[in-house]
């Protein structure tokens, strides 16, 4: 987390981190937080109980952390890790979402992405939408702008 | 853990949340009046963790369950600093925003760490 003055002109609409981003960095920053606490607990406490489920919960975990470092910095490589980790996360959430509908026994330990993440309130299931409005909303353009 | 603090805690962080909004439709930016309140929360916070390790040796909690515990405990003590560090770096309703979403964050660990604690 680093303290920097406002953006400078021309950068303003490329800022991932500025305006609603800042909300949106926030969320995911909430997210990476407690998927990375949940899955240290699961994985310290009761690793054997449910490799699958556990091992999922920790990828998520670093799908999080890697959204909020995308979305949180600026810059071309941040952006790219951005949109890796928020693509990842839709294709996570959409695919186990859907295996968790179809085969419930599948996991026996509920992941953040069971059930397209009803039990967080739909919150992983929104996310990677707005993780990719944002990225499209603040994409770099050419210089004949108009705003 | 069983009296009135968690609950007082719980509503004040969500009453926080709700000011915040009001900043945020009006376009006012955080002032002392709002960190001040975050101020209290975070001392509920602290006490809050205070009574829990105080009482967790009476409690019959498992150890998983006793480590998740404090785990939200201990989040719920860093939440609103962090997000107040993330918020006043920019001016701007997003970034005020922000502290609707950390005051947000503190009631349900609040709830959560109630859910974990054995009535």
């Amino acid at each position: 987390m680093s303290a920097t003055p406002g953006p400078t002109p021309g950068s303003t609409r490329t800022s991932t981190r500025s305006g609603a981003g800042r909300v949106l960095v926030a969320v995911y920053g909430v997210f990476a937080l407690a998927a990375t606490a949940r899955s240290l607990v699961q994985l310290l406490t009761k690793a054997d109980e449910a490799p699958l489920a556990y091992g999922l919960s920790a990828l998520a975990a670093l799908v999080y952390v890697a959204a909020t470092i995308g979305l949180a910095e600026v810059g071309p490589q941040p952006r790219r890790l951005a949109w890796a980790a928020v693509g990842f996360e839709l294709v996570g959430v959409l695919t186990v979402g859907t295996l968790t509908v179809l085969d419930p026994e599948l996991f026996p330990d509920a992941t953040v992405w069971s059930s397209y993440g009803a039990g967080y309130g739909w919150l992983p299931l929104v996310l990677p939408f707005a993780g990719i409005a944002w990225l499209v909303h603040t994409r770099p353009r050419s210089s004949a702008d108009s705003v | 853990m069983d009296g009135p603090l968690p609950l007082a805690l719980l509503a004040a962080s969500l009453v926080f949340a709700a000011v915040v909004l009001v900043y945020v439709a009006l376009g006012r930016t955080p002032d002392w009046g709002l960190l001040g309140f975050a101020g209290v929360i975070e001392a509920g916070a602290l006490v809050l963790l205070v009574v829990a390790a105080v009482q967790v040796g009476d409690a019959d909690l498992a150890g998983a369950a006793a480590i998740t515990l404090f785990g939200y405990l201990l989040a719920g003590l860093v939440l609103l600093p962090l997000g107040f560090a993330w918020s006043l770096a920019e001016r701007s309703r997003g970034a005020t925003a922000v502290l609707a979403v950390a005051g947000l964050t503190e009631a349900f660990v609040v709830v959560r760490a109630l859910q974990i604690w054995p009535s």
